[in-house]
């Protein structure tokens, strides 16, 4: 690769400092993550149109906010540039559900992490909570973006492991 | 089976036939419908009037209804409840009862003829004919002789007029139920409705025709002499409609024998052409045995003059130009315009053209003068008439040649037909253009037709691409009206530039939507070559010139959409659509020439130059700026990608398909106009413009998608289609720029990812224009070797955890797999050992990426498409030792994949992201099944130099292998994804017909769950899903009886029965399956399509379970209380298996006659096995 991709290849001085990265607008697709009112947002629908017929391309995005699941939209010339989070996931396994809505976790390393809260929605707490009252040894993905950490996806990894 | 008994209880006893109950009943139907049509609880209603259909011999009822109900929507129900359930009951009912349904529907229908509903003598009527059609082939000569008597009676007015009106539309009834395209669903078989229709084509067809014709006849004098609408209006209108309807019937016999055995190669093109120019317009071709009826008999001579009464009384009470018999009449002028075929004698087409003289005479009032129509319409006429003589003329351009087509007029008017077409259509285009852009209006309507009349007339219709040419007073007739096209074409485009809606404004959508008109644009110009391109090359350098002028004064807007619009109608005068193929210079162009004039003076090559250089100015920053907007890039894209298909770089010396019977000169002169742009003229220079301008568009135009689409697909795919074009692309420093910025630019990373992989398949393709492999391998080494490299580092850093979630890193990871993924596309012979290499270095990192991205749904994706791609490009090509790598690759990718997503939930509180995750998995899922396929074929098409067996690679067991761990991840759910659906049964049915033996080695669990989901399939809507699950059930249980039945243990443990956990015996998964297929058969609702295939599973299946297919008759004997239908049940079953000489075998003829039996059993005993 040339020198102008060396900063790209070589940005793991930084990494993780930064929250959110510039991304021209038209090259944000479909499932890409990008930032809306200062929201962390999960693309479902981008188009794009002129303005007026002989004018330049501007993408219009839907966005779904990854944490709340609210939708949001902007709509942004081809050309500039946009804000993409940098949306870490990590997996943790699931060591205990406190009473006051926490959840004990375990880290690669062998340490606890235990400053996660428990979704507040019922039927998404259920799943969880339900999960690990059957006795299934469960792992739990752990979404963080823009100084947010929810939970947002669970494994089974089988009865013993 | 759990129908079984449902079906079989006790119905509802007969109907007790006594009054109170038949008025009871009456009373339950007309409450059923007033609640409907009063919308109280609806669906209550339409069970109680379902649950008349659907009783067993509800006529008496249904009959007591029609006849004293004061219910019209009850009379309504009655009749279509002695259609369904005398369709579902025929089957069984005595020849009285059938013959005494027929009689009381038609003499209800004569006995309440003056009744004013009308829709429920329309529905007796339709439910007569349907009854008809039902018996039409048991039925005797003789009965129907008798019973068409009746019908003619009524028709020729004997009974008064509403009987002959009702007469006439019962008729009407019958000729649609009898045409295959309307007629109604029986539940028989195809070969059913094709022999009544041509059974009512050889006997009646013509005798209806003549009565609807002799009814008409014997009102018209009443019609033409009274001075307002007459009762009798209504009977010559539905006798219109009728012989319109006849005349519309798809005539298959008595037309030439050739129509029926057409010689593919010579006939072939010119059907094909007609077809798809003229779909619009059917031809009437009934053949020699009309010719007196419709032809010497003078009936066209009636029809005309009574339409030309008509016209006369359209300023009287109860006549106008849209009033009903007006509207029938012209439709049928309209129709007979179409006649054509061996109706008319082979007497060099002077019967035909009379024929057409007669008619026109009529016609050409409605549109002539075109002046005055156009005006009249302007201030209110209706405009019906005008377009049905535009409708008229589009007929007779579809049955004459130009010349003839010219000729006709000249005898009753001093200028030739063609003349008269171009100045209506000029009409029509000035009223287009004094009322854009408002609203679609007539003039849009007459356009349309008018334009398909042109295109009628002057497509090429022969093989040899040259048309007729028209006499010069039409060419000067196309030339003029051309100008006017492109006049008011220029005024929209001007009006419409500023206007700014957003939808539907972009290149491809008007493109396709204008295509149709344009090519007939184009045409138009080519018939009138000589004026159409030197005014194109005019407009084009004036409006060049004000651009040129009004930089940075004047906003160029309007202009640039002019020039937009012309550049689209050149594109089209200049050159075909290729389609894929590589299109000749158009015929018109090639043969025209005029004296004295140089090769460069080609108008061709002079409008071609001129655009070409305009072109090449988006090279300057500052003229891009100021002139060269993204949708007039476009649009410059789009002509070069078909001008150049054409013209640059054309190969062959001088096409010489047409060249005996032109002049030297004008040889030449194509072959000045073929050389002019090939490589050794100015061939390679346009080359080179066209390079430089596509790469500008994707590295000057950030962002602007739709343009670099257009360069990408259309255009640069375009030029690497043809070697001898990338021989010099290679060669050019234009495209080894482009080579090089796209391995190295920073720019090119930011395109769109899917033309980033079509720009990665463009370079490698056209490596195909090196001299040798050697350089071709090398030359995708050098373009794709950094970023495999870079894929290899990236996965072996130490933080790669972290650094990879970074959202620059994912876009650069993401490019790299689309380029990587374009390359696995472009695999060919020459650059297949590149190729490999390049896959095999990212091997181990792509596994590394799919673990560290397996949160990055988007990636993953990537990934797998990437793998899906390479396999399918190298699989076939793939030495033994090679195969075994790729195989070992692929499984652990798939499991690798699987360890990570089974048992995965994803959690969120939007519902739209839990479907987005739900459809990336699906596409996920697709894609491996995909792999799994390229796989496959490695048993099909292998180049290798040895067998894969000698590294101990089983494709089947690889294949199986990889199924198994897919399938647990294919839930039913996922199923409903139609795509997924298919391709995994697509697979699975390849799998149990080519390698059943694998299956009986898979373990029980994955073994139940592939035949879960086969089961599935079986009641799944598709019917192609359905036919592929039985197929395989066929594979599955011919191999079965097929191995037992030789000794060995075939499916073993899986047939037989075995005992599941709680004890209770499970059946083995063949009598399973026989029990479900006799259930669809018997029970379900199916496509009749589906019942040879259905044979084809069922047969292997009762010889591997004939026990139990005993048993299963018995039981459906058993539960069969009335004993008619308990024999014919007996019958049935029996013959089902033994009729025809039905062996024990599986061979093909056995096959067939299996197939035969199951359809005459499905006919015999579905009827009422459904219903009782």
């Amino acid at each position: 690769m040339s020198d102008s991709e060396e900063h790209h290849f070589e940005s793991k001085a930084d990494a993780g400092a930064s929250k959110t990265y510039p991304q021209q607008a038209g090259t944000i697709r479909k499932n890409g993550y990008i930032v809306i009112k200062s929201r962390p947002c999960k693309v479902v629908e981008v188009s794009t149109s002129k303005t007026g017929k002989h004018g330049h391309a501007k993408c219009h995005f839907v966005g779904i906010d990854i944490f709340n699941g609210k939708k949001l939209e902007d709509i942004v010339p081809s050309s500039h540039n946009c804000d993409v989070p940098h949306v870490n996931r990590t997996d943790y396994q699931l060591i205990d559900i406190s009473e006051d809505g926490f959840v004990s976790l375990l880290t690669e390393n062998g340490n606890t992490k235990d400053d996660l809260r428990l979704p507040t929605d019922d039927s998404l707490l259920s799943q969880i909570k339900d999960g690990f009252a059957d006795g299934k040894d469960l792992v739990v993905t752990v979404m963080s973006a823009m100084g947010e950490e929810q939970i947002c996806a669970l494994k089974d990894i089988g009865p013993k492991n | 089976m759990q129908g079984f008994p449902e079906r079989g209880g006790p119905g509802p006893g007969p109907v007790p036939n006594d009054l109170a109950h038949l008025q009871a009943t009456m009373h339950t139907i007309e409450l059923a419908c007033a609640s409907i049509q009063m919308h109280i609880n609806p669906a209550a209603a339409e069970a109680t009037i379902l649950s008349l259909c659907q009783s067993p011999q509800p006529y008496q009822a249904c009959q007591f209804i029609l006849e004293n109900s004061q219910v019209p929507d009850a009379r309504f129900q009655a009749a279509a409840a002695i259609r369904d359930a005398a369709i579902r009951e025929w089957g069984f009912l005595t020849a009285d009862d059938r013959r005494s349904l027929l009689s009381f529907c038609l003499s209800f229908v004569m006995q309440h003829a003056s009744s004013k509903e009308g829709f429920v003598l329309a529905k007796v009527s339709s439910v007569a004919a349907q009854l008809m059609k039902r018996g039409w082939l048991d039925t005797t000569a003789l009965e129907k002789e008798a019973f068409f008597n009746q019908v003619n009676q009524a028709v020729l007015g004997i009974h008064g007029l509403d009987v002959q009106f009702t007469g006439v539309n019962f008729l009407e009834s019958l000729v649609s139920e009898f045409s295959p395209s309307t007629s109604s669903a029986m539940g028989l078989p195809r070969e059913f409705h094709e022999q009544c229709r041509r059974s009512l084509e050889i006997d009646y067809l013509k005798m209806f025709y003549c009565w609807a014709r002799d009814a008409a006849l014997s009102v018209t004098n009443r019609i033409v002499e009274s001075k307002s609408e007459v009762p009798e209006v209504k009977v010559c209108n539905a006798a219109l409609r009728l012989m319109l309807q006849i005349l519309n019937w798809d005539f298959h016999l008595n037309n030439n024998s050739t129509k029926t055995s057409i010689n593919v190669f010579s006939a072939g093109a010119r059907l094909d052409i007609d077809s798809s120019k003229r779909s619009e317009c059917t031809l009437v071709q009934p053949g020699p045995a009309w010719r007196d009826v419709l032809i010497s008999s003078g009936h066209i001579g009636w029809l005309v003059n009574l339409y030309a009464a008509l016209r006369q009384k359209f300023s009287r009470e109860g006549y106008w130009l849209d009033c009903p018999i007006a509207v029938s009449a012209r439709k049928l002028i309209v129709q007979f315009c179409s006649l054509t075929g061996t109706i008319f004698l082979s007497d060099n087409g002077q019967m035909h053209e009379h024929h057409l003289l007669q008619l026109l005479s009529g016609i050409i009032e409605w549109i002539d003068p075109p002046e005055a129509v156009a005006k009249a319409i302007g201030c209110g006429k209706s405009e019906s008439e005008m377009l049905d003589g535009c409708r008229a003329l589009l007929s007779i351009a579809n049955v004459t040649t130009p010349f003839v087509f010219d000729q006709l007029l000249m005898s009753i008017r001093p200028f030739g037909t063609l003349t008269l077409l171009s100045t209506l259509m000029c009409e029509v285009v000035k009223v287009l253009m004094s009322t854009y852009p408002e609203e679609e209006t007539w003039s849009w309507e007459a356009r349309d037709i008018l334009l398909d009349t042109w295109t009628a007339l002057l497509v090429p219709l022969d093989s040899t691409g040259g048309n007729a040419m028209l006499p010069p007073e039409g060419i000067n007739a196309a030339g003029n009206l051309f100008a006017l096209i492109v006049e008011s074409e220029l005024k929209a485009a001007a009006s419409s530039a500023l206007t700014d809606d957003v939808d539907g404004d972009y290149l491809q959508s008007s493109i396709s939507a204008m295509d149709e008109r344009l090519s007939s644009y184009a045409l138009i110009a080519r018939a009138a070559i000589h004026v159409a391109i030197p005014l194109l090359t005019r407009l084009f350098s004036e409006r060049f010139a004000r651009l040129n002028q009004g930089r940075g004064i004047i906003d160029p807007t309007e202009t640039l959409e002019e020039v937009y619009s012309l550049l689209l109608i050149a594109g089209h005068v200049l050159a075909d659509e290729g389609e894929g193929e590589t299109p000749l210079v158009p015929y018109a162009i090639q043969t025209y020439f005029t004296d004295n004039m140089g090769a460069d003076e080609h108008p061709v090559i002079v409008l071609s130059s001129s655009i070409i250089g305009f072109a090449e100015q988006s090279l300057d920053p500052k003229m891009r700026a100021s002139v060269f907007s993204p949708r007039l890039l476009e649009a410059v894209i789009w002509f070069f990608a078909r001008w150049s298909c054409t013209y640059l770089m054309n190969p062959e010396e001088v096409r010489e398909t047409h060249s005996q019977d032109h002049q030297l000169q004008s040889q030449q002169l194509r072959k000045g106009l073929h050389s002019f742009f090939r490589e050794h003229n100015q061939g390679k220079l346009v080359l080179d413009i066209i390079v430089r301008v596509s790469v500008t568009t994707l590295l000057s135009y950030p962002g602007e998608k739709d343009l670099q689409a257009l360069t990408c697909y259309q255009l640069l795919h375009a030029l690497v289609r043809e070697k001898h074009i990338c021989v010099h692309l290679v060669s050019l420093d234009s495209w080894r720029n482009l080579a090089n910025a796209f391995a190295n630019e920073k720019s090119l990373f930011l395109l769109d990812l899917a033309h980033q992989r079509s720009l990665a398949q463009t370079l490698v393709h056209s490596a195909s224009g090196l001299i040798n492999s050697e350089a071709s391998n090398q030359y995708v080494r050098d373009l794709m070797g950094h970023m495999a490299t870079y894929l290899g580092e990236l996965s072996s850093k130490n933080d790669l955890k972290s650094v990879a979630q970074q959202p620059d890193i994912i876009l650069l990871v993401s490019c790299v797999l689309e380029r990587l993924r374009g390359v696995a596309t472009a695999s060919e012979p020459r650059t297949q050992k590149a190729i490999y290499e390049l896959g095999f270095s990212v091997m181990n990192p792509i596994l590394v990426l799919l673990e560290v991205y397996k949160h990055e749904s988007a990636v993953v994706y990537l990934l797998l498409k990437f793998v899906v791609a390479w396999v399918n490009g190298q699989i076939s090509y793939l030495e033994a030792h090679e195969t075994a790598i790729v195989v070992d690759f692929c499984m652990r990718l798939l499991q690798l994949y699987s360890s990570h997503n089974i048992g995965k939930i994803s959690v969120s509180l939007s519902s739209s992201l839990l479907s987005e995750a739900k459809t990336e998995k699906y596409k996920d899922l697709r894609a491996l099944l995909q792999l799994l396929s390229s796989l496959c074929s490695k048993d099909m098409v292998d180049f290798s130099s040895d067998s894969i067996e000698t590294q101990g690679t089983n494709i089947s067991q690889v294949v199986y292998f990889g199924l198994h761990i897919v399938t647990p991840l294919i839930s039913l759910d996922l199923l409903k994804y139609p795509k997924l659906c298919h391709d995994y049964f697509a697979l699975l049915s390849h799998l149990l017909e080519v390698y059943p033996e694998t299956v009986a080695q898979l373990n029980s669990e994955a073994f139940a769950h592939v035949l879960g989901t086969l089961d599935f399939g079986l009641h799944h809507q598709d019917a192609e899903i359905i036919n592929m699950c039985l197929r395989s059930l066929k594979a599955l249980a011919s191999y079965h009886y097929k191995e037992t039945a030789s000794g060995k243990t075939g499916l073993g443990l899986h047939a037989a029965g075995r005992k599941d956990s709680g004890g209770n015996l499970q059946e083995g998964i063949l009598s399973q399956f026989l029990r479900s297929l006799l259930q669809l058969l018997l029970f379900e609702d199916y496509s009749p399509d589906l019942v040879g295939s259905a044979a084809d599973a069922l047969l292997p299946l009762i010889l591997c379970e004939q026990g139990l297919y005993q048993r299963l008759g018995n039981e459906l004997i058993e539960r069969q209380a009335n004993p008619t239908l308990r024999s014919r049940l007996v019958n049935a079953l029996q013959s089902l298996i033994s009729a025809n000489q039905l062996s024990s075998t599986l061979d093909r003829i056995n096959y067939q006659r299996f197939r035969k039996n199951l359809n005459n059993f499905l006919i015999e005993v579905r009827g009422f096995l459904r219903t009782m």
